[in-house]
């Protein structure tokens, strides 16, 4: 309930707000947004499963962001950021993708 | 009686005595309190108070995706930085040969319009000319009607001699020699297949019998013209001695010569290119 709360908030406010991201912060974004979707599909497949903890979530949510976004910069610092920007988005994609796999057998299983 | 009480009492202090046993033999002293097993730490153990924090936590982390999520949504047009040189160049290179493809086609498409602009310019000149040749054309060969400056001349019966057609030639070529540019005798409009040949009682002119008093407009220069028939020994003069006939020339400004004849089809000459 929470999240989705929180998701419509957040979508209204970007879609009012408008903000100008810093440059800094714009090869990164893309990424953090995929980490957290996977994040969040995560946390939909453990309620589906009844072993939801928020706590987890919110770790999960963080370690998920950062360490894409530490693995991406780092790609950036030694001259192959698109390939490891790839290879993360590529791995998240799997990740998603069982989750939501997962998500589907638990609603149409009974 | 009292021996029953005295029983009853023993009961009862015998009684007592067990529980005291009882109280004295316990082995807790109290000077070791109790340590329970520490239970295990439930993740999903909440207070309310935690339940509220954490479900504000996880709402203000999907607000943080939602909001980042629309962002770059909105930012997606400059996504220059996260491509690689070789990408660039290629971007770059992709760019140039489109330009230079677009400029090509300008100056196509340019020098096509100059051309078309040229043509239409030499079309329109060509339309000016073919409409000033029509009019020439067309008074010359008497397939429009004219007006303008011009003499009238007219040429009553002859007295001592009959107007014959020998003279009325001279009349006309004397005046198209003068400058006549439009000319017309009675009805007649006349053109370069005009002749003019005797008949009883008058002439007759292009196949129409004509009949004295001559009337013959000239539309050119007044002055030349009127001097063209009345010059000493002229065809005026001629006239009127030889023939005895009046001469009245008439120069006015506004002659109007509205005889038309339809334009012949040349059967068989054809113009040069």
């Amino acid at each position: 309930m929470a999240a989705v709360l929180g998701l419509i908030i957040g979508v209204v406010v970007g879609v009012f707000v408008r903000p100008d991201i810093p440059v800094v912060v714009q090869p990164y974004l893309p990424i953090m947004v995929v980490a957290a979707l996977d994040a969040l599909l995560g946390a939909a497949r453990a309620y589906f499963e009844r072993s939801f903890s928020d706590r987890v979530f919110v770790i999960s949510f963080l370690a998920n962001v950062i360490t894409a976004t530490l693995l991406v910069f780092l790609g950036n610092q030694l001259g192959v950021g698109s390939q490891l920007q790839t290879a993360v988005i590529v791995v998240l994609g799997i990740r998603i993708f069982s989750n939501v796999s997962a998500i589907r057998r638990f609603i149409f299983r009974g | 009686m009292a021996h029953r009480s005295r029983s009853d009492n023993m009961l009862e202090k015998l009684h007592n005595q067990h529980a005291q046993d009882k109280v004295n033999d316990r082995m807790e002293t109290g000077s070791f309190p109790k340590v329970r097993k520490k239970p295990r730490r439930d993740l999903n153990r909440h207070t309310n108070r935690s339940r509220l924090i954490s479900s504000i936590l996880v709402m203000f982390m999907c607000a943080l995706l939602g909001f980042a999520y629309m962002s770059q949504i909105n930012n997606t047009k400059s996504t220059y930085e996260t491509l690689d040189e070789n990408e660039l160049v290629r971007l770059l290179n992709e760019s140039n040969t489109q330009i230079s493809n677009l400029e090509q086609r300008k100056s196509q498409l340019s020098s096509q319009l100059n051309s078309l602009k040229s043509a239409a310019n030499e079309q329109e000149q060509a339309r000016k000319i073919a409409k000033q040749n029509e009019e020439t054309s067309g008074l010359i060969s008497g397939r429009l009607a004219a007006r303008g400056r011009g003499v009238t001349v007219t040429i009553s019966k002859g007295t001592s001699a009959k107007v014959d057609a020998s003279i009325m030639f001279n009349l006309i070529e004397e005046l198209r020699n003068a400058g006549a540019e439009v000319m017309a005798v009675n009805t007649v409009r006349v053109v370069a297949s005009t002749y003019i040949q005797d008949a009883d009682g008058g002439l007759v002119c292009d196949g129409i019998t004509i009949e004295p008093p001559y009337t013959v407009k000239a539309i050119g220069n007044p002055q030349e013209l009127s001097n063209a028939v009345d010059i000493a020994g002229g065809v005026g003069a001629q006239l009127q001695v030889k023939y005895g006939a009046t001469v009245d020339v008439q120069s006015s400004d506004n002659i109007i010569i509205d005889e038309v004849r339809e334009a012949t089809q040349n059967k068989y000459a054809k113009t040069v290119e």
